[in-house]
């Protein structure tokens, strides 16, 4: 417990570290850092419906942290998010439009949550399945899928389940049963229960990792894939199952954004979601609950993104996402915690 | 004239002193020994000298200057060359060209000159005395005592003065030790410096002119060999007596030929390219120490393999079984379901979790045993509990649950994972190693403990590199050569020299 704060501390320094050379450099682009942060600020909190639709921004970051990080576990590196929630969103599309009067609204979410969960999952345990059965290194194999995903994506809303009726790449509109109900206090924004429920779910679900036996195998194998396998753990099942769970998450992306704000699936609505993942999971980490606070961050910059556009001079939104590089560079830079510690010893001969 | 002097030579790791004010010097033309205990320092002292490590503080005097060595390359080119513990040779590539890497003779500007380069190993060869033919030879169809005798060329053809042998004995038989240390004698008679790294004292007191002994990274003195005894060397490593045999009571099963086999293997044959079995039959009794002797290589840790994990070898073909029950199909789980419990051969690659703490440790292998866990959900504090008595029972340090398994020594370590094999206490125990990199105080804790356990009736097989762990616990020995048990010798008949023999390859 001491060493997971001791972390936690280390990314909340690099991090602030990164905002800071951030900050510097509107300085130098001739704005106020004062003014870049107020923006923000007030572009995320300022009101009911921006707060609102910061969370709304989180909650997606949320998921395919947890994407990355479940898998990172068992030692997989997941870059295929983006591919996962694709499938997801399409699983979503796909139950809604086969069975569009499928009684009250919780079980039609329900079953657009299965949909998604298995649709993303089944993405997520092909590379899985070629790691444990063939070696392939899952970094090549989740890249090439996001690609096929893109594709097999494009063909369903295009020929399969496009709306006749619109002009764009797009679904029809989903039954209403489908749609997430938006809290009135957001004034509109598309945020409702399911965000709470997910943070719920993420908090149980680190508890569960900690303690339980398949949390253990996932670490173990992360660890010491040999040490393990000599003591009877299954590699190739701690690999298969966690990518399962991995895409099965990033699949839930789905439900946000298509029952949650536009009611139908549009071609390419990630906004590198699954990618932005892999850096939320690395502010954070690995750490599950750490996940929340560095999706929560990787949200406002997300939403404030566009009022830097319309309200400064000076800058863009391309500041807030080199603030979010900077802020990666930050965290990930642990070798200087090794060096400061070297350097504050030297002295003592 | 001193080839080498240390003085005062320290080399700190963050707040650590691998090595502190460390001073000894080596006569040119001598051999001289370097012992102590695991993680005394040796091999720092000695990376010191090879430019590895360069030292934080102190100097190095060679031939009586001071050098800052600061790389390999450097050592090298004021002579110095070093015989790795573990070879640094190109498994693929011949003899010559392994010797000549580096240092290769030209023709022009590009082209190799092998013939030149093979004229002058020769006459190293026979102004030495020395003899080697297989130039030609692939090093991978070298024995092991041969790969090192080409590692050893390697420094003379660079021509070095000084040679450093990293426990250059760890993996021969007795016969090959002999027969490099002739090899090393006649090397000082031509006036070549040999600095031997060792915790063997035999060796070291049979085959060195003077020792230094070091202890917790510093050097506690150096004696003349001729002045020294075992007992000597042994308290100034320690810091106190030790005994090197086990002493303890050998409780004698009564009548163990009536007894029924526990396990019984036979004619396991498994074909690999590396290291086949052929024909492979024993029984294991309670109450016995079996102990696997052979050169490493020779099958045993294939054989250990398919011990503990027979489910991986479909294509083995004869019959596992405990109790009269088929393993052949059986995955660890189930062969811990059998009561059998395994301390494997190699701690840090297959028995720890190094970055994760005592308490995950001690749950490997066990996290299906009901008494700590249910329907998938571990019972930590169930764990912990169990985990602290283990501590105290054995002796473990640091005494935190929660200590990182890879801060700890090699000994710690060691006994958790003893104490993990151990619990419950199983029937039977497949023992790899259990004192290698462990230290001379925990050496006699693990053979006490492994002792213990036979004499309440478990049976044990023991596979070790080291022929005097194996004569001193063992009630039998099996003999492994070439992927076959070659002999088997009664606790009454144990003689090192016959063992080796075998071991060899000869007949006993």
């Amino acid at each position: 417990m001491k060493l997971a704060s001791l972390s936690f501390l280390k990314s909340c320094v690099g991090a602030a570290v990164g905002l800071m050379l951030g900050l510097l450099l509107c300085k130098y682009a001739g704005e106020s850092p004062l003014k870049v942060l107020r923006v923000l600020y007030e572009s995320s909190f300022g009101s009911g419906y921006d707060f609102g639709m910061t969370l709304f921004y989180t909650a997606p970051f949320i998921l395919t942290g947890l994407s990355v990080a479940i898998p990172f576990r068992a030692g997989l590196f997941n870059i295929g998010a983006e591919g996962q929630l694709t499938m997801g969103a399409l699983g979503v599309a796909a139950a809604s439009a086969l069975m569009p009067n499928l009684g009250p609204s919780l079980f039609a979410i329900s079953f657009a949550c299965l949909a998604a969960f298995v649709c993303g999952g089944v993405w997520g345990l092909i590379p899985g399945i070629l790691k444990a059965k063939r070696g392939s290194h899952e970094v090549i194999t989740t890249i090439l899928l996001n690609f096929i995903a893109a594709g097999v994506s494009a063909y369903f809303i295009l020929y399969v389940l496009k709306d006749p009726a619109s002009s764009q790449a797009e679904t029809a509109e989903v039954a209403s049963p489908y749609w997430l109900k938006p809290y009135a206090i957001f004034n509109g924004a598309p945020m409702g229960d399911l965000f709470w429920v997910l943070i719920v779910l993420t908090l149980l679900f680190s508890v569960f990792l900690s303690l339980s036996r398949w949390g253990y195998e996932l670490k173990s194998t992360g660890e010491n894939e040999r040490a393990a396998e000599t003591y009877g753990i299954s590699k190739s099942r701690a690999w298969m199952s966690s990518m399962f769970v991995a895409g099965g998450v990033a699949g839930l992306v789905g439900v946000v954004e298509v029952l949650g704000n536009s009611h139908r699936l549009k071609m390419g609505f990630s906004a590198d979601y699954g990618f932005v993942g892999i850096a939320v999971a690395l502010v954070a980490r690995g750490n599950i609950v750490g996940l929340i606070p560095s999706a929560l961050m990787f949200g406002i910059l997300q939403k404030g993104s566009g009022s830097l556009d319309l309200e400064t001079d000076k800058v863009t939104r391309d500041l807030s996402y080199i603030i979010q590089g900077l802020i990666i560079l930050g965290v990930a830079s642990e070798g200087i915690w090794d060096y400061l510690k070297l350097l504050r010893r030297k002295p003592r001969v | 004239m001193n080839a080498i002097e240390f003085k005062n030579v320290s080399r700190r790791f963050e707040d650590f002193y691998a090595n502190r004010n460390l001073s000894f010097e080596v006569k040119a033309g001598t051999i001289h020994g370097l012992v102590g205990e695991n993680g005394a320092g040796k091999s720092t002292a000695m990376k010191a000298l090879f430019g590895i490590h360069p030292p934080t503080e102190g100097e190095i005097l060679i031939r009586g200057k001071t050098s800052s060595i600061k790389s390999p390359i450097h050592a090298m080119r004021l002579g110095i060359g070093m015989v790795h513990q573990h070879f640094m040779l190109a498994s693929s590539e011949t003899v010559l060209d392994n010797i000549i890497l580096g240092h290769e003779p030209r023709r022009g500007l590009i082209f190799l000159d092998r013939k030149k380069a093979l004229k002058s190993l020769q006459e190293i060869v026979s102004s030495y005395g020395l003899s080697f033919h297989k130039w030609e030879f692939p090093i991978a169809k070298l024995s092991v005592g041969e790969q090192q005798r080409v590692e050893i060329l390697k420094l003379l053809y660079q021509k070095s003065e000084v040679l450093i042998l990293d426990e250059p004995t760890a993996v021969l038989t007795p016969q090959e030790v002999r027969e490099l240390f002739q090899n090393l004698k006649r090397l000082k008679e031509e006036g070549k410096t040999i600095l031997l790294i060792s915790h063997k004292l035999k060796e070291v007191l049979e085959f060195t002119d003077s020792v230094t002994v070091m202890r917790r990274g510093e050097g506690v003195g150096t004696v003349k060999t001729k002045e020294a005894t075992e007992d000597l060397l042994a308290r100034m490593m320690v810091g106190r007596e030790v005994s090197f045999t086990y002493q303890g009571e050998r409780k004698m099963i009564a009548h163990p030929e009536h007894l029924k086999p526990l396990v019984r293997v036979e004619r396991l044959t498994i074909e690999s390219q590396t290291e086949p079995l052929r024909d492979v039959s024993f029984e294991l009794k309670p109450g016995e120490i079996v102990g696997i002797a052979g050169v490493q290589g020779n099958g045993q840790t294939e054989l250990l393999k398919y011990l503990s994990h027979p489910d991986r070898f479909p294509k083995a073909s004869g019959e596992y079984m405990i109790r009269g029950k088929h393993m052949q199909m059986a995955g660890p789980l189930e062969l811990r379901r059998q009561k059998v419990g395994l301390i494997p051969e190699d701690r840090l690659e297959e028995g720890l979790l190094l970055r994760q703490d005592m308490r995950e440790n001690f749950l490997l292998g066990q996290h299906h045993d009901p008494r700590y866990s249910e329907y998938g959900m571990l019972k930590r504090s169930r764990v912990t509990a169990e985990l602290e008595s283990k501590i105290s029972e054995y002796d473990i340090r640091p005494t935190n649950p929660s200590a990182l398994l890879g801060k700890m020594s090699g000994g710690n370590q060691q006994k958790l994972v003893i104490a993990r094999a151990l619990d419950p206490s199983p029937e039977i125990l497949w023992v790899a190693h259990p004192t290698r990199g462990v230290d001379v105080g925990a050496i006699e804790k693990i053979h006490e403990a492994l002792v213990r356990e036979r004499n309440l009736g478990r049976a044990i097989l023991l596979f070790s590199s080291e022929l005097d762990e194996l004569i001193d616990l063992s009630d039998r020995i099996l003999v492994f050569f070439g992927g076959s048990i070659k002999a088997e010798f009664q606790r009454r008949d144990f003689d090192p020299w016959k063992i080796g023999k075998v071991m060899g390859g000869g007949s006993a």
